[in-house]
């Protein structure tokens, strides 16, 4: 990735606002860092999902079910045009990259298409109002994983994308935040150089879904990072893994937990058995920094 | 019995507890979500002891019945629009295998989120019952119906109960809400046939069984007898019913024409009608409740009593015309002597349907009826 | 046939109000819809639902066109005299609105009742959640529903703790309601659609969205451009470092003034 400054981020926006997101809508957010980095020679690609981008670029769309197959037929349109000098982008929620969208996503991978992947994870289906997706963390309130005498949250930990379209060896994968905006935008630079299957995950937190004061959209993402329950990491070729956000000492999960109304139900057991999950995955992440290998 | 104020989805959701479904699949979808987070609850509250799946998207949903109803679980699922078009390739199966599932269909037009009723429609050739209902009571109660005839043995074949998104899926209205007992007594537990258990299997039975067309067809136009029965018991026990079952006639008595309409635009006719009446006018309302099997019988013996029929679509089948006006005129061909029989496109896409719409367009019909000349005998509202 | 259109915004509840009624009419053995007008609101997004109530069961399922009674939850929006487009001659607008009837700017051939829920439920719910507050108001003026009716209806919904401050403020609300007089204000409601915003994609202005203004003070800015990185809305340009907010974008989230560093930007309350 590339490194930058404040300064360094461009000044032109190509999100058209006022849009008709919530307030401080995390995914909002995410599409203008991203779109701010790409530029005009851009075709954005969308498919059903929050109105939070509506870009001055180009644009299409497509059923739920099939970013994958779109993008590639995007890219290879383009391609048959001669016009290598036009991006084919996915702004695809967690819904339509995890989960009805995946084997499009995965097939679009495997054939390491000429395609950047933006997925503004806010960890739920938000559009229809909150439901679980598999991005969704463990314990998380949401309507399909309600809180009661026989209700925890979501059952399950999330699953893990980005390593799995790292193993299908396409030249980038990155996670990013919203909070960390240089960070963010370095990826996006990095990634628009190459070519074929690049896949940026972006955590964007939702105020409405998750259960927070709007004003805290940023706190809440940057506490994501800290604590570990989001880690910045990214991974080259299938083969070389890099964490771009390593502090010394991980904030409690607790922190990131207790400001969210999603979480409000947690027991100190649930607390700590989501705290241990994090240690050991940061232990083992902290592995592959070193080593520098992505185990494939 | 209670009463109790509930949108539409919520009455899909109760009706599918008060069914004692064991096991609902489903994949959240605007305007049918909530009826998704409505049985979450009920199962999180242990209200309801069901298997509940949050599949990745509906082409899962449906095989995820169709499984489980093969295997031998009274099965629920729900959707709307894009969710509805998606599950097109299994609900084939679903008929085919003849399998009990019932499915609320929260209709929802393909082009936006307002409701219209080309998604369950574009199914007519999948094998499903299709009924369309006009307010809450009518999806609760048609959902416990629904496992009835789905589940006879002389049926077997897989049910849709389609119901206008927004118009009822978020409309709050009182509900009365039957007794489990009472829900109990009408619908029996549901048996697999064949069963695929092990020790009743046979080795001999066919992999995969599909029933071929003919068959398939006929029990399907056979299954309006059993749609009947059900619609007449349902009444004598809960002290509703709806028309026949597969239509119902509003104040024709003595009229020289009558206006068709489906779902909700039924429901808001009846005002229209009543005005109409009270003026003196000689017209009467058809409720088409079941789409497939078509009511060919209904419609012959209401068309020999009438001069003019104005048929109501809340669809197009685009290139060919109003599914409820194409069968309409199909069902009168055979008459000796034929009403006139004019077309209205209405409410697609959410449009609203006014009561003074169905005014404007049942005069137009009364005009058919005294035999003067309207044009044109279709028409976009 | 008693018609009632509410106007609020996402998250006031103005659709719960709406249920909330249909359940205390329906307790007194009376019919009754509620509709609520759902696009994709967000929050903060003005929201519009109806309420039809009756004598026998309702049928008609068209939207209410002409109420005889409107309802507006959010103090800003209670500042437009679209609210009452359509309002039925004679008819009742209720507003949450700060002062006495004759001060307010709307009129027309109907009367006007306001209430000041949004002090009422802060000083009960500690939440500008003024749905229940307004209810209480409606309840007097109009007395279709019983407040009795209102506050099972209420519990039911809300039980605990919540449920009771909610009746609080709905009693609150019930002694404290002005109650109504001709609306004599120098602004008419045109025939123009009351405001309700649905769909996807761009707005012309969001101002209203607001309840809190940022309000930067250039002098304590340190010229750090975070308020404008984070800003969702695009509203801040920087203009010779220093960040200059666009109110039509503004939503209003505070994102810019929880972020920056030196405490350089204040949240004003929107004065109604
Ligand atoms: C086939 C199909 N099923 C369901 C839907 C309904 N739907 C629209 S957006 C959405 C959820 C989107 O979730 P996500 O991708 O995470 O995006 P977000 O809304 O969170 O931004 C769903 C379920 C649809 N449009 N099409
Ligand atoms: S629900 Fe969440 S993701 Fe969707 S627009 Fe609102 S804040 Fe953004
Ligand atoms: S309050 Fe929110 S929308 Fe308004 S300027 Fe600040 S960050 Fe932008
Ligand atoms: S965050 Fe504060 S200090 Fe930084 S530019 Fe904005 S107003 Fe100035
Ligand atoms: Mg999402």
């Amino acid at each position: 990735m590339e490194k930058l400054t404040i300064k360094d981020i461009p000044l032109e926006e190509y999100t058209i606002t006022p849009g008709s997101a919530c307030q401080g809508c995390g995914p909002a957010l995410a599409a203008r860092l991203v779109f701010k980095a790409l530029g005009d020679k851009v075709i954005r690609h969308g498919v059903p999902s929050c109105p939070d981008s509506v870009t001055r670029t180009p644009h299409t769309f497509s059923v739920f079910e099939s970013a994958g197959a779109a993008l590639t037929g995007i890219s290879r349109a383009l391609k048959v045009l001669g016009r290598d000098d036009v991006l084919a982008v996915g702004f695809i929620g967690d819904g339509g990259t995890y989960d009805i969208g995946f084997q499009a996503l995965s097939a679009a991978a495997e054939r390491n298409e000429d395609i950047l992947w933006f997925c503004k994870n806010n960890e739920a289906y938000m559009n229809t109002g909150i439901q679980r997706s598999s991005a969704t963390p463990l314990y998380a309130w949401t309507t399909t994983t309600q809180v009661g005498p026989r209700g925890r949250g979501k059952e399950t930990p999330r699953k893990n994308l980005p390593f799995i379209v790292a193993a299908h060896h396409v030249p980038y994968v990155a996670t990013a935040s919203i909070a960390f905006p240089t960070d963010l935008i370095g990826k996006v630079l990095h990634a628009k150089r190459l070519r074929g299957f690049r896949f940026i995950d972006i955590l964007c937190p939702c105020p409405t879904g998750w259960r927070f004061d709007p004003s805290r959209t940023i706190e809440v993402a940057r506490l994501a990072v800290q604590t570990g329950m989001w880690a910045l990491y990214e991974i080259i070729d299938g083969r070389e893994f890099r964490l771009t956000y390593k502090p010394k000492k991980l904030k409690p999960v607790e922190e990131y937990l207790r400001i969210q109304g999603r979480f409000r139900h947690l027991t100190d057991g649930e607390i700590e058995e989501i705290q241990r999950m994090v240690d050991e995955n940061w232990e083992r992440l902290l592995k592959l920094d070193e080593e520098g290998e992505f185990p494939l | 019995m209670t009463v109790e104020v509930m949108v539409g989805n919520k009455a899909a959701a109760t009706g599918a507890k008060l069914s004692r479904v064991q096991v609902a699949v489903a994949f959240p979808v605007t305007p049918q979500t909530t009826i998704v987070e409505y049985l979450n609850e009920f199962i999180t509250k242990g209200e309801m002891d069901c298997e509940f799946i949050n599949v990745e998207g509906e082409l899962s949903a449906q095989v995820v019945v169709q499984a489980a109803s093969r295997i031998g679980a009274r099965t629920f699922c729900c959707t709307s629009g894009p969710g509805c078009l998606y599950m097109h390739h299994p609900m084939h199966d679903t008929s085919s295998l003849r399998l009990p599932v019932v499915m609320a269909v929260v209709h929802r037009g393909n082009k936006g989120m307002q409701p219209d009723h080309t998604d369950l429609m574009s199914h007519i050739m999948t094998g499903w019952i299709q009924w369309y209902v006009e307010n809450n009571q009518e999806v609760l109660d048609s959902i416990i119906m629904a496992y009835r005839v789905a589940e006879d043995m002389r049926v077997r074949i897989p049910i849709a109960v389609g119901y206008d998104g927004y118009i009822l899926s978020y409309t709050a209205e009182p509900v009365d809400v039957p007794e489990q007992e009472e829900v109990d007594d009408f619908l029996p537990p549901y048996k697999p046939t064949p069963s695929l258990m092990p020790e009743d299997f046979d080795p001999k039975a066919p992999l995969w069984w599909r029933v071929p067309w003919e068959e398939h067809h006929k029990v399907i136009v056979d299954a309006k007898e059993v749609i009947k029965e059900v619609n007449e018991e349902f009444g004598k026990r809960f002290g509703r019913s709806y028309g026949n079952g597969l239509v119902e006639e509003y104040r024709c008595e003595d009229a020289e024409a009558v206006i068709v309409a489906m779902g909700t635009i039924a429901s808001t006719a009846r005002d229209a009608i009543d005005n109409l009446k009270a003026e003196g006018k000689p017209i009467g309302l058809v409720k088409l409740k079941c789409l497939v099997p078509f009511p060919y019988e209904d419609f012959q013996r209401i068309g020999s009593e009438v001069r003019a029929i104005g048929m109501i679509d809340r669809n197009v089948c685009l290139g060919v015309g109003g599914v409820g006006h194409t069968f309409i005129r199909n069902a009168i061909y055979d008459l000796e002597e034929r009403p006139k029989v004019l077309g209205f496109h209405a409410g697609l896409a959410g449009k609203e349907v006014k009561v003074s719409d169905i005014e404007r367009m049942a005069e137009k019909v009364l005009k058919a009826a005294r035999g003067e000349s309207v044009s044109p005998l279709v028409e976009w509202v | 046939m008693i018609e009632i259109r509410f106007h609020g915004r996402g998250g006031q509840g103005a659709v719960t109000a709406s249920r909330l009624i249909a359940e205390a009419v329906a307790k007194e053995g009376k019919y009754a819809q509620a509709i609520p007008m759902y696009g994709t609101e967000r929050r903060g997004a003005p929201v519009t639902a109806y309420v039809r109530i009756d004598y026998r069961p309702i049928r008609r399922r068209d939207l209410v066109h002409e109420p005889d009674i409107v309802i507006v939850i959010d103090p800003i929006l209670s500042r437009k005299p679209s609210v009452a487009a359509g309002l039925k001659s004679g008819g009742l607008l209720l507003l949450n609105y700060p002062t006495p009837p004759e001060e307010v700017e709307i009129g027309g051939d109907f009367m006007v009742s306001t209430v000041d829920a949004t002090t009422i439920a802060l000083e009960t719910l500690g939440r500008p959640i003024t749905n229940t507050a307004v209810l209480g108001a409606f309840s007097r003026v109009t007395g279709i529903t019983k407040l009795k009716s209102l506050e099972e209806a209420i519990l039911k919904r809300f039980p605990g703790e919540i449920g009771k401050r909610n009746v609080e403020a709905l009693r609150r609300a019930y002694e404290e309601v002005h109650l109504p007089k001709p609306a004599k204000g120098p602004l008419r409601p045109r025939e123009e659609e009351p405001p309700h915003v649905t769909g996807y994609g761009v707005l012309k202005s969001v101002a209203d969205w607001r309840v809190f203004r940022p309000v930067v003070d250039l002098e304590k800015c340190v010229g750090c451009r975070l308020c404008w990185i984070y800003c969702p809305e695009t509203a801040i340009s920087l203009v010779d470092e220093k960040p200059i907010i666009d109110y039509d974008k503004c939503k209003g989230c505070g994102i810019c003034v929880h972020e920056c560093p030196v405490k350089a930007i204040e949240f004003v309350r929107e004065s109604v």
